[in-house]
C-alpha cells in the first residue's frame, strides 16, 4: 500500500513538473523590441501597425512586411512568415511573435485584435440609417 | 410591433423567477414530499421553460421579420442573408448564444424530470437543476437580447422636435414631447467567416451537448442529497454518455469546419473555444470510465462524484474563459469583454455550483463507505482507473494552458497565451498511456485475466501494431521516438479492441459499444499521427496559365471568376498521376472595410487530402513601388537616379494660411541627378480643413521614363534640422525589357496523409456511442438497485 502511494505520488509529482516546465517555456514572453534585440529570444510584442508607412508582400518568398510600433514608441520593420493576416486592416493592436534579428523583427505569427469589428458603433449605425 | 421585445423581455424575467420558484419548491418536496407541492414545482418548471420557448421564438420571429430596432438584430443579421444563415445569427452573438444554451437545459429538465421521477430521484434532482437554469435565466435577464437600438446609441438616434418627411423608420418615444428615434434599415450582417452551412449546425449540437453537461452535476448532488452513494451511477451514465456523445460530435465537427473552411491548416489549433469544451468533455468520458468499476467492485465511489461535480464546473470555467474577456487579445478569436455584470455572474456561477457541489461532497464524505480497492495491477480495474487519471490529467494541462493568459497575468503582469506545442508536448506521453490502457484494458477483461490466456492474446495485436508503425514509418518518413511510439499504441489499441470486439460481438452484440468507441478513438489518433505529423506544405507563386510542379502534383493556375461583390473564386488545376481536378479556393475582399477573408479547397483522395489555401493574388505587372526614408544630405541611389532630401519648405504666406486655419502646403525638396544633370523636385503636402494629402509630383528621366514620386511621411527634427528625414513612395516607370508578367496567384498548398482516419474514427466513435447510450438506458429502465454481475 505503502509502495502504491510512493509510486502513484512520483508519477503526479513527474506529470506536474512535466506540464510546468512546459508551460513555462512555452509560454513566450511579452516585451518591447529594444528588449527583444537585446536577448535575441522568442518573444511577443504588442503595437500598432502604422498604417501611413509602406506594406509590402513579397510573393515568392511569402512574407509579409508591415511597420509596427511597439508600446515604447519604437518603430520596427515586422517581417511575417506567410500572407497579411485576415482583418489586418481592421486590426486597432497587432501582436507579433519572433525574434530580432539584422535590425528587424521576424515574426512567425501575427495576431490581430479587432474589437469594434462586430460591436456596433455609433458611426456604423449613422451609416446604416 | 414595438412592444413585442419588450414583452418577451419580461417574460425572460417571468421564467427566471419560475425557475428559481422551481428550485425552491422542489426543496421543499424533497423535505415534506407533499404531493400538491410537487404539482406546484412541476408547474413551475414547465413555465421557465414555455417562457424560454416563448422568448426565444420572439428572437427569431424578429430576426427573420428584420426588426432593426432592437440592437441585437441589428447588430448579427441583415437583409441578404439566405434564410437558414439568417435563423443562425440568432446565436451569433453573446445574448442569442446564451439563450440557446438556456433553451437545450430547460428542454433536456422535461426529459431529466420525467426520467428521474421513475426513479425516485425528481425532487433533489430537479431542484438543483432548476436553479442552474435559474442562473442561465438570470443571465439573460442581465444580458438582455431585447434592448432598443437607441438605448444603445440615444445621441445618433433620439430626436426631438417634428420627423421630416420621407424618414418612415421612426418610433415616435414621447408623443406629448415629441421626442421619437429613428432607425436603421439594414442590419450590420453576420460575420463573413461564420457564413456558412456549419453555422447552422455545429452550435446547435455543441450546446446541446454543453447543455447535457450538467446533468451528471445534478444527479451527483441529488445522489449526495439522498445518501444514495451506489445506484445513481446507473441513473446518471446513459446521460454520460450521451453528453460525451453530443458534445464530441459537436467539437469535431467545429474542427471539420475550421479544416473545411476557415483555412486553419487543420482540424484543431489549441484554441481557447475548442479546448473549453474539450476540457468537459475528457472529464465526461474520464467519469464514465471510472464508473465502470463503481459497479464492478463498489469502489471508486468519491472520485465518480468528483468527476461529475468537475465536468459541469469546468463547463462553467470555460465559459467564463471565453466569454468574460479575460483572454482579452491572445487568441485568434477576438473576445470581446460583456460587461462586469455577465463577468461577474459569471464568477457567481462557478462560484455557487462548486460551493454547493463540494460542499454537500466534504459534509457526505466521512459517511461513505470506504471500499478496499482489491485489485491486481494487472486487471482491467486498475486499466480502467489509469486511464481515467491519464485522461483527467489531459483535461488539466489543456485547462492550464487555456487559462495561461490568467496564470501570466498574476505571474508576470501581462497576458500571454502558451505555443501549440505545449499542449503536444504535455499531451503526447498521456496519449500513449491512453491508447495502451485501452488496448490492455480491454483484453484484460475479456481474458479474465488469466496470466496465460492474456499473454497469448496480446501477440496478434502487438505484431499487427510493429507492421502499421513500420509501414508508417518507411512510408511517411521518420519521426521522434515519442511519435513513433504514439503510433503503435494507437494501433495497438485499435487491434486489440478489434480482437475484444469481436469476441464480444459472437457473445451479446449489445455488449460491443465499449469496443466500437475505443476502436474510433485509435483510428483517430492514427489520423492525428499522419495528418498532421506527417503532413507536407509549400508556398507556391502561380503565373496563370503556367504549370508549377510540387510534391508530385502540378499545379495551373486557371483565372478567377466572380461569385459576387466580394467574393472570387481562383481555379486551380490540380493534376497528379492521371487524376486532373480543379480546385477553386475562394478569397472574399471587403472594400469598405478593406480586409481578405481566404477559404481553402480540397480534393479529398482515399489516402490523402490535397488542400489548397489562397493567400494572395498579385495583378499582372503593374509599375512597381519603391518606398524610401531619406536623411537630409544622405543621397539614395534608385536606378539610374540619384535622389537626396534637401529640407523642407514652409514659407510664411503658408504659416500664416496655417495660423488662420485656411489650406497650407508643406514640401520637401528633393534634388535628383539624372547622369550629369541635377534637377529639384518639390514634394507637396495639402493640409486643409479636410485633412492632409500628399500631391504626387512627376519626374522624366533623360531617357524618357516617367518616376512618379510622393511624400508618405515627413519627420523634421526640431534639436539638430540636419537630421531630418522624410518617407517617400518613387512608382518606377515600366520597364519594358522584363518579360509581361501574368497574374499571379499566391497558394499555400498541402498534403494531408490519411486524414480519413479522423472523420471515419469519428463516426465510429459515435457508433461506439450511440451502442453504449441504448444498452445503458435499458440497464437503468430496468430495476436500478438490482446489483447484477457486471460485464463491462
Amino acid at each position: 500500500m505503502k509502495l502504491k502511494i510512493i509510486i502513484g505520488g512520483i508519477v503526479v509529482i513527474a506529470g506536474i513538473v512535466l506540464g510546468a516546465l512546459n508551460f513555462l517555456e512555452s509560454n513566450v514572453e511579452y516585451t518591447d523590441f529594444s528588449t527583444a534585440e537585446r536577448t535575441n529570444k522568442k518573444v511577443q510584442v504588442k503595437g500598432e501597425w502604422i498604417k501611413d508607412q509602406p506594406t509590402s508582400f513579397d510573393g515568392e518568398k511569402v512574407k509579409f512586411s508591415f511597420y509596427m510600433k511597439d508600446e515604447a514608441n519604437r518603430v520596427s520593420k515586422v517581417v511575417l512568415d506567410g500572407a497579411k493576416p485576415n482583418n489586418f486592416e481592421l486590426a486597432t493592436s497587432v501582436v507579433a511573435k519572433g525574434k530580432f534579428a539584422n535590425g528587424e523583427f521576424h515574426a512567425s505569427e501575427v495576431l490581430t485584435k479587432c474589437p469594434s469589428k462586430y460591436e456596433g458603433t455609433s458611426e456604423s449605425v449613422q451609416k446604416s440609417l | 410591433m414595438l412592444v413585442l421585445g419588450t414583452v418577451a423581455a419580461n417574460i425572460v424575467r417571468v421564467g427566471f423567477v419560475a425557475a428559481l420558484a422551481a428550485a425552491f419548491l422542489y426543496y421543499r418536496c424533497a423535505r415534506s414530499s407533499s404531493p400538491h407541492l410537487l404539482g406546484w414545482a412541476r408547474n413551475s418548471y414547465h413555465l421557465a421553460t414555455v417562457a424560454l420557448m416563448a422568448s426565444a421564438a420572439v428572437l427569431l420571429y424578429l430576426i427573420l421579420d428584420h426588426q432593426f430596432q432592437y440592437k441585437y438584430v441589428w447588430e448579427y443579421s441583415s437583409t441578404t442573408l439566405p434564410v437558414p444563415l439568417l435563423m443562425s445569427t440568432f446565436y451569433a452573438g453573446q445574448e442569442g448564444s446564451f439563450m440557446l444554451w438556456a433553451l437545450y437545459t430547460s428542454v433536456i429538465g422535461i426529459v431529466l424530470m420525467r426520467y428521474s421521477s421513475r426513479r425516485d430521484y425528481e425532487t433533489e434532482a430537479m431542484s438543483v437543476y432548476s436553479l442552474i437554469l435559474s442562473f442561465l435565466l438570470l443571465m439573460l435577464v442581465v444580458k438582455n437580447p431585447f434592448t432598443f437600438i437607441w438605448d444603445s446609441f440615444p445621441a445618433d438616434l433620439i430626436k426631438a422636435g417634428a420627423i421630416p418627411a420621407g424618414i418612415t423608420n421612426v418610433v415616435v418615444l414621447d408623443a406629448a414631447k415629441g421626442i421619437w428615434a429613428q432607425y436603421p434599415n439594414e442590419g450590420r450582417g453576420l460575420n463573413p467567416l461564420l457564413q456558412n452551412y456549419w453555422m447552422v449546425i455545429h452550435p446547435q449540437i455543441l450546446f446541446t451537448g454543453f447543455s447535457s453537461m450538467a446533468v451528471p452535476y445534478t444527479l451527483a448532488v441529488a445522489a449526495l442529497w439522498k445518501r444514495d452513494y451506489n445506484s445513481w451511477i446507473r441513473i446518471a451514465t446513459p446521460w454520460a454518455v450521451f453528453g460525451s456523445m453530443v458534445l464530441g460530435t459537436g467539437i469535431i465537427m467545429g474542427g471539420y469546419w475550421a479544416y473545411e473552411t476557415l483555412g486553419w491548416g487543420g482540424f484543431w489549433g489549441w484554441d481557447p473555444v475548442e479546448n473549453s469544451s474539450l476540457i468537459p468533455w475528457l472529464l465526461c468520458v474520464a467519469s464514465i470510465h471510472t464508473s465502470l468499476n463503481q459497479r464492478k467492485s463498489g469502489a471508486f465511489v468519491r472520485t465518480n462524484i468528483v468527476l461529475s461535480l468537475l465536468t459541469f464546473i469546468m463547463a462553467l470555467y470555460s465559459t467564463f474563459l471565453t466569454r468574460s474577456g479575460v483572454l482579452g487579445d491572445t487568441s485568434v478569436h477576438s473576445f470581446v469583454a460583456p460587461g462586469m455584470w455577465v463577468y461577474w455572474l459569471l464568477l457567481a456561477f462557478i462560484a455557487v455550483f462548486t460551493g454547493i457541489g463540494f460542499g454537500i461532497f466534504f459534509v457526505r464524505m466521512r459517511e461513505m463507505r470506504e471500499i478496499p480497492v482489491k485489485h491486481s495491477y494487472f486487471s482491467r480495474e486498475f486499466a480502467l482507473f489509469l486511464g481515467a487519471f491519464a485522461i483527467s490529467f489531459v483535461a488539466l494541462f489543456v485547462a492550464i494552458g487555456t487559462s495561461s493568459p490568467i496564470i501570466t497575468t498574476i505571474l508576470k503582469g501581462k497576458a500571454s497565451a502558451v505555443e501549440i506545442a505545449y499542449y503536444i508536448n504535455t499531451n503526447l506521453p498521456l496519449g500513449i498511456v491512453i491508447c495502451l490502457l485501452s488496448g490492455l484494458g480491454q483484453l484484460l477483461w475479456w481474458k479474465h485475466s488469466n496470466a496465460g490466456s492474456f499473454l497469448k492474446s496480446i501477440v496478434t495485436p502487438i505484431a499487427l501494431s510493429l507492421v502499421v508503425t513500420a509501414l508508417v514509418f518507411f512510408n511517411l518518413g521518420s519521426a521522434d521516438f515519442l511519435i513513433l511510439l504514439f503510433t503503435f499504441c494507437a494501433a495497438f489499441s485499435l487491434f486489440s479492441n478489434m480482437k475484444v470486439g469481436y469476441g464480444v460481438f459472437m457473445g451479446n452484440p449489445k455488449f460491443v459499444g465499449g469496443s466500437i468507441a475505443h476502436i474510433g478513438i485509435a483510428i483517430m489518433c492514427l489520423g492525428f499521427v499522419t495528418s498532421s505529423h506527417y503532413d507536407s506544405k509549400a508556398t507556391l507563386s502561380l503565373e496563370r496559365g503556367k504549370p508549377v510542379e510540387t510534391m508530385g502534383y502540378r499545379l495551373t493556375y486557371l483565372g478567377y471568376k466572380e461569385l459576387d461583390s466580394e467574393r472570387y473564386a481562383f481555379n486551380v488545376q490540380v493534376e497528379h498521376g492521371n487524376a486532373k481536378r480543379v480546385v477553386a479556393p475562394i478569397m472574399r475582399f471587403n472594400k469598405e472595410e478593406n480586409s481578405t477573408i481566404r477559404n481553402p479547397d480540397v480534393i479529398n483522395f482515399i489516402s490523402r487530402d490535397f488542400y489548397v489555401s489562397p493567400v494572395t493574388v498579385e495583378e499582372e505587372n503593374q509599375s512597381a513601388d519603391v518606398p524610401l526614408r531619406l536623411t537630409k544630405g544622405e543621397p539614395q541611389q534608385i536606378k539610374a537616379l540619384g535622389i537626396e532630401f534637401q529640407g523642407f519648405g514652409f514659407d510664411d504666406d503658408h504659416q500664416a494660411a496655417m495660423a488662420e486655419g485656411k489650406e497650407f502646403f508643406i514640401s520637401a525638396s528633393l534634388q535628383i541627378a539624372d547622369g550629369k544633370t541635377k534637377r529639384r523636385l518639390e514634394l507637396k503636402m495639402k493640409n486643409g480643413p479636410s485633412g492632409a494629402e500628399f500631391i504626387p509630383a512627376s519626374f522624366v528621366a533623360s531617357g524618357g521614363e516617367t518616376y512618379e514620386f510622393t511624400l508618405t511621411k515627413m519627420m523634421p527634427s526640431q534639436q539638430e534640422p540636419s537630421k531630418s528625414a522624410v518617407e517617400i513612395n518613387v512608382k518606377l516607370p515600366i520597364d519594358e525589357t522584363v518579360p509581361k508578367r501574368e497574374e499571379t496567384l499566391v497558394v499555400e498548398a498541402s498534403i494531408k496523409p490519411m486524414i480519413n482516419l479522423v472523420w471515419a474514427g469519428t463516426i465510429t466513435l459515435i457508433v461506439g456511442f450511440l451502442l453504449t447510450i441504448l444498452r445503458r438506458s435499458e440497464e437503468a429502465r430496468r430495476n436500478g438497485d438490482k446489483w447484477e454481475g457486471d460485464t463491462a
